[in-house]
């Protein structure tokens, strides 16, 4: 038993290798994931060590400084103060960690679940898939933003406590709530597609339990189809933070984020402010658009036939 | 065909009552955690025990249920689909009839998703059959460019940027140029006009019509490539029909069914962004409404408004289903 294990994984890791060889190979020609790579890496890196880009603290303002123009570095405010006279660069430094810390937690809880529900709908069929697919079409005729702007509305005075992690639990359970639907049906096509394949039906036939198709030979071949859409969803729920953030029901005050600094300088654009809204714009179309780059280019990867 | 519809809508009306009971669940949860809507009416100052009790009974609030964090709350449940299924949808907390204010509220967003659908249609089918004909070549590269760009731009950046951006030098120069009453000045208005409706939506319309349209663009693309390489078209290359009529008969008739589909798919999506667009831009459609009344804390319409929505897409994806199974003679009925 243990022979036959240790060759099932040796198969199955060569054939993943040649294939992640090629997929990697493909991104590393493209100039443009090279870029976006540098730029989704670099945030990443902000939003994990604030500490290393500025040494000011955001939520020290000092009114009597307000409005300072961006002066470049050098200068105690090098991208200048905001309308209460907070430091902009800090501000944006730490407002990255909200959305990307927001942006990992729904994407990797969302696939967990919809992995999970995809697997067993897939496998099982029968009663199992019946509810699994009401419960898809529940979440999925609700449209995201309404739930969202439902749920947070109704739930925001419950206070979770200041840490990073409780400032966006709450936008953190929404969005994986109404957020798990894609991958579920990827899923549950590509175990459809290879749950009666020659090679299962030998393991099932060795005495492979349900578990073991499931996990190691059957979802390896939903892998390709869900992470193509990694990249897209997690540059979809920074958006989403942003736009919640702009309605003022996601990450809130005195908790700093991209979406809030967006809505609190629009007003000043026409002002003489114009900094105030492009520099968070800025930020957040640079980190969009870097993980969409990845995401478009990696799916093009996994499916060449739509070259 | 016939027990294939009448599954389907048997079906539908499941998902209705589910999404009902799922909306009821949370937002019970939420009063029970987070305290009495009943509140909201009074605003600031603090009611007497009896007008906060004549106020609960009022709006349906009086159920011991609503104290006991837990308790699933079946009964008021009970009570408010039979409302509903009476035509009673409730009031607003001024007293104003639920329906009424949707009534009022309807045309508006109607109009933005005739804009929108419009904009996706032209956009989506004019690019996307563009990108899959040049497959390949520079002009498939920058369309394909373009909607990853689309992709990368949130709703609401691109209405913040028009609005706080474009709209202030654009009016002031089309009402110097043109009077203030004129056409240009209205349309880009930065706020919607009662006595102008079209007009001035139609700039809000096709921003939100130009983000939704790149999955559109994307699929046009697959579904024709698809087809390009489809033996019906090198069969009909073969007996000499003209490029024209290949192209036009036999790759965009024929792609066009999961695009029809995709319409069913990107509505919700849709309406996600008409809740954006008229919160920014101030447009009096649903959207406003239900965020107007997020704001007040009016649970009632918040609850209305969202089952509607809800109700309304379901409706469309069964439509979609239907037309799906009535274009492509290729699905089976069970």
């Amino acid at each position: 038993m243990t022979a036959s294990v240790a060759v099932d994984l040796d198969v199955s890791t060569d054939r993943q290798g040649g294939t992640w060889a090629a997929v990697g190979r493909h991104m590393l020609r493209r100039p443009d994931v090279i870029i976006a790579t540098a730029i989704s890496v670099f945030f990443i890196l902000v939003a994990a060590l604030p500490g290393l880009f500025t040494r000011t603290d955001p939520q020290r303002c000092d009114i009597s400084v307000a409005k300072l123009k961006p002066r470049g570095f050098g200068h105690p405010h090098p991208f200048g103060t905001d309308v209460s006279g907070c430091d902009v660069l800090a501000q944006l430094v730490h407002g990255a960690r909200p959305s990307l810390l927001l942006a990992f937690t729904v994407v990797g809880a969302s696939l967990i679940i919809g992995i999970t529900l995809g697997l067993l709908s897939g496998f099982y069929l029968g009663w199992v898939d019946a509810v699994v697919s009401r419960l898809l079409e529940v979440f999925l005729v609700i449209p995201l933003l309404l739930a969202a702007l439902l749920l947070l509305s109704l739930f925001r005075n419950i206070d979770a406590g200041d840490s990073d992690f409780a400032t966006i639990v709450q936008p953190a359970i929404v969005l994986t709530g109404f957020g798990w639907m894609g991958y579920t049906r990827y899923v549950r096509a590509a175990v459809l597609e290879s749950k009666n394949l020659d090679y299962v039906r030998a393991a099932r036939a060795l005495g492979a339990s349900d578990l073991r198709l499931m996990f190691s030979h059957i979802l390896p071949n939903a892998i390709a189809a869900v992470t193509a859409l990694v990249p897209t969803a997690i540059a979809g729920v920074i958006s989403a933070e942003a736009v919640l953030a702009f309605l003022g029901i996601g990450v809130r005050p005195p908790a700093i984020s991209w979406g809030i600094m967006i809505s609190t300088g629009a007003p000043w654009f026409t002002g003489g402010y114009p900094y105030l809204l492009l520099l968070p714009l800025g930020c957040l179309l640079a980190t969009v658009l870097s993980f969409v780059v990845i995401g478009d280019n990696l799916r093009d990867a996994l499916d060449p036939k739509l070259k | 065909m016939v027990s294939y519809v009448v599954r389907r809508v048997l079906l539908g009306l499941l998902t209705v009552f589910l999404v009902l009971l799922l909306l009821h669940l949370l937002t019970t949860l939420a009063i029970q955690l987070n305290g009495n809507p009943a509140l909201a009416f009074f605003g600031d100052h603090v009611p007497s025990a009896s007008q906060l009790h004549a106020v609960e009974v009022r709006y349906g609030l009086d159920d011991p249920c609503y104290d006991q964090p837990g308790n699933p709350c079946l009964r008021p449940f009970w009570e408010r689909l039979a409302q509903y299924a009476h035509g009673d949808f409730g009031t607003d907390l001024q007293g104003r009839p639920l329906t009424e204010l949707i009534a009022q509220a309807v045309p508006n967003t109607l109009r933005l998703f005739v804009i929108v659908t419009i904009t996706w249609l032209i956009i989506g089918m004019m690019l996307g059959s563009v990108a899959a004909r040049f497959r390949g070549r520079p002009i498939d590269h920058s369309i394909r460019l373009t909607s990853v760009l689309i992709d990368a731009f949130p709703v609401f950046v691109m209405l913040v940027v028009y609005r706080f951006i474009f709209t202030v030098p654009l009016t002031t120069w089309a009402r110097r140029t043109f009077g203030s009453d004129s056409v240009p000045a209205l349309l880009f208005k930065p706020s919607y006009s009662d006595s102008h409706p079209w007009l001035t939506l139609i700039v809000p319309g096709l921003l939100l019509g130009l983000t939704g349209c790149a999955p559109f663009l994307r699929l046009v693309r697959a579904a024709q490539l698809e087809n390009y390489n489809a033996e019906h078209v090198r069969t009909a290359r073969s007996k000499g029909l003209s490029n024209a009529h290949v192209t036009g008969y036999h790759i965009v008739r024929n792609s066009s069914v999961p695009v029809v589909t995709a319409v069913g798919f990107v509505f919700a999506d849709a309406l996600s962004g008409a809740v954006i667009t008229e919160g920014v831009m101030n447009i009096r459609g649903m959207g406003n409404l239900l965020w107007q009344s997020v704001q007040k804390s009016d649970v009632s319409v918040v609850i209305g408004v969202v089952t509607i929505l809800s109700v309304v897409t379901i409706g469309v994806m069964l439509l979609v289903d239907l037309a799906y199974a009535a274009l492509d003679p290729r699905i089976r009925y069970d």
